[in-house]
């Protein structure tokens, strides 16, 4: 039973990376900046939980701008892939000035909050 | 000429008058004694001059004289009380056990004097100030009694057990026993107002002296207090003797000549009466603070809050009654507490010289409610218990610095965030 799983387990992996070996390169390079995301909020949840949350409208500010700029960059990424029926129309440029300009309100109350 | 003197006089009586009424004067000095009879006011007179002569209005009354009172219109007439009176059964006038204890809850000073003779009325008043006279049994102590050429069963006995303290018995020291003929007390050790100010030597014991002995005496040694001295929490002074023969002319002047003394020496009766009264009456160890002033470093008057982490400073003048006037009261054991709850700073003032405690410390890291605290008591010293309530608060969101260590990874990962933003626009 266990080695079915863990066969099971290693054809999955392995058809998941053929698969998104095939995905158009600035949806990898997206894909990427929204890992880097969460890997900095990974960090700063950890700082916090070392420390302390003394600056504690700091911590919040920081945790946000990771958060809310990968929310933002995988938005951007589910509008500019040519496979997704549902923005067939929009134009990749319009999604990018959207992605930049949410992404300036956003670092604006990040910068008010930090302190 | 007869105007002029009239006019002088006039205005001297006012001016005395003025100084009864002072209230910024702790040796009050009107003094009234109540004597079981008039003999004993000229057959103690020594003592009575010896007051008299510090400037003490002395009022003579027999103790069942209907027309005692200590208060008129609920005003007291003195401000002190003698009790030269063992054997009154009953006071007269307006005077009870009540009234006293009354008079000396609003302050008013207390010496007693009890005998063998020492009623059930005398007995209460001295138990309700926490001194429990011994069952009408005198002292006798069969190694340091007083030779002398009437009394042979021991009774009169010499004392020199004092308590140690400059401010009950002065500087001097006490050079000769004191003669002592009378009932002894004890005390009960839980009470912490109480003190022996002469106690029995370890040989002493209490006894009738003309009955056999059947049993072991209850009350021996140095649990024997002769005089004791009660201060009580509002700063009254009361002074509670188991003779009254110690206080008069006979017992002042006898020169003692004990056994196995090399010299005859006037008994110390007289030097111990003159300080302790003069303790008793507030003449002495009498203290008053004055002045408790706080404020930030380098400014000059006193806020209504601190912030944390502010330095401030803390100062008091603390005087001491002298008698005639108040002189500054140097010491190096005053100490102030930032309290709430439990004390976050505990510092001790350092004085001046000239009666003026000061120091000098940072607000501690906590906020809320705090209160300046001098608690000072000592022996002999009147309580002083001074507390000031100052609000502490925190930081204002504009009182913190700039940049917060703490925050730099929270600073630089919102940055790489904004940073990264320009990266991906090429």
């Amino acid at each position: 039973m266990a080695r079915t799983t863990t066969k099971d387990a290693q054809a999955l992996f392995q058809s998941l990376r053929s698969a998104y070996a095939s995905t158009p390169t600035n949806l990898k390079i997206i894909d990427l900046y929204v890992m880097f995301a969460v890997f900095t909020a990974l960090i700063q949840v950890a700082y916090m939980a070392i420390v302390g949350s003394f600056p504690f409208n700091s911590f919040l500010s920081g945790l946000l701008s990771c958060v809310g700029t990968a929310v933002l960059a995988v938005c951007l990424r589910i509008q500019v892939n040519k496979e997704n029926k549902e923005f067939k129309d929009l134009p990749p440029e319009r999604a990018f000035a959207d992605f930049v300009l949410c992404n300036l309100v956003l670092h604006l109350v990040i910068m008010n909050f930090l302190g | 000429m007869a105007k002029k003197l009239s006019f002088f006089i006039g205005i001297s009586l006012v001016l005395s008058l003025c100084n009864a009424f002072n209230p910024d004067n702790p040796s009050g000095r009107r003094i009234l004694v109540l004597l079981d009879d008039f003999a004993i006011k000229s057959s103690h007179s020594l003592f009575f001059n010896s007051l008299q002569s510090r400037g003490f209005d002395l009022d003579f009354k027999l103790a069942d004289d209907p027309k005692n009172a200590l208060q008129r219109y609920s005003q007291y007439l003195y401000d002190g009380l003698i009790l030269f009176s063992p054997s009154v059964q009953r006071f007269g006038g307006s005077i009870d056990v009540a009234a006293i204890l009354d008079f000396v809850d609003s302050g008013h000073d207390l010496i007693l004097a009890a005998d063998t003779s020492a009623s059930d009325l005398i007995r209460e008043i001295a138990t309700e100030c926490g001194v429990d006279y011994d069952e009408s049994s005198m002292v006798i102590d069969h190694i340091s009694y007083a030779v002398s050429e009437t009394e042979g069963d021991h009774t009169l006995i010499a004392a020199d057990d004092f308590i140690k303290s400059e401010v009950i018995l002065g500087s001097k020291k006490i050079g000769a026993p004191v003669l002592f003929q009378g009932i002894g007390h004890s005390l009960n050790p839980a009470n912490s107002l109480v003190l022996k100010v002469l106690s029995a030597s370890p040989a002493a014991y209490s006894a009738n002296p003309k009955s056999k002995l059947t049993q072991p005496p209850s009350l021996t040694g140095s649990a024997i207090s002769l005089v004791s001295v009660v201060q009580a929490r509002n700063n009254a002074r009361v002074m509670i003797s188991g003779s009254l023969s110690m206080f008069s002319n006979r017992q002042i002047l006898s020169i003692k000549c004990p056994e196995g003394w090399k010299l005859n020496k006037k008994s110390g009766n007289e030097q111990f009466l003159t300080e302790l009264s003069k303790w008793i009456f507030h003449e002495r160890g009498h203290l008053k603070a004055v002045n408790v002033r706080h404020h930030k470093a380098g400014e000059g008057e006193e806020p209504g809050m601190y912030r944390i982490n502010d330095d401030l400073e803390y100062s008091v003048e603390i005087f001491e009654w002298s008698g005639t006037s108040w002189v500054p009261y140097v010491a190096n054991d005053v100490q102030v507490q930032f309290y709430m709850m439990s004390p976050y700073v505990l510092k001790t003032l350092s004085s001046d010289g000239k009666g003026l405690y000061s120091t000098a410390f940072k607000v501690p890291d906590v906020y809320g409610v705090f209160q300046f605290k001098v608690e000072y008591q000592r022996l002999g010293y009147t309580t002083l218990s001074l507390s000031k309530q100052i609000p502490v608060r925190p930081f204002r969101h504009n009182e913190y610095e700039r940049f917060i260590t703490a925050a730099f990874p929270y600073y630089g990962g919102s940055f790489s965030m904004s940073l990264i933003d320009y990266e991906l626009r090429q």
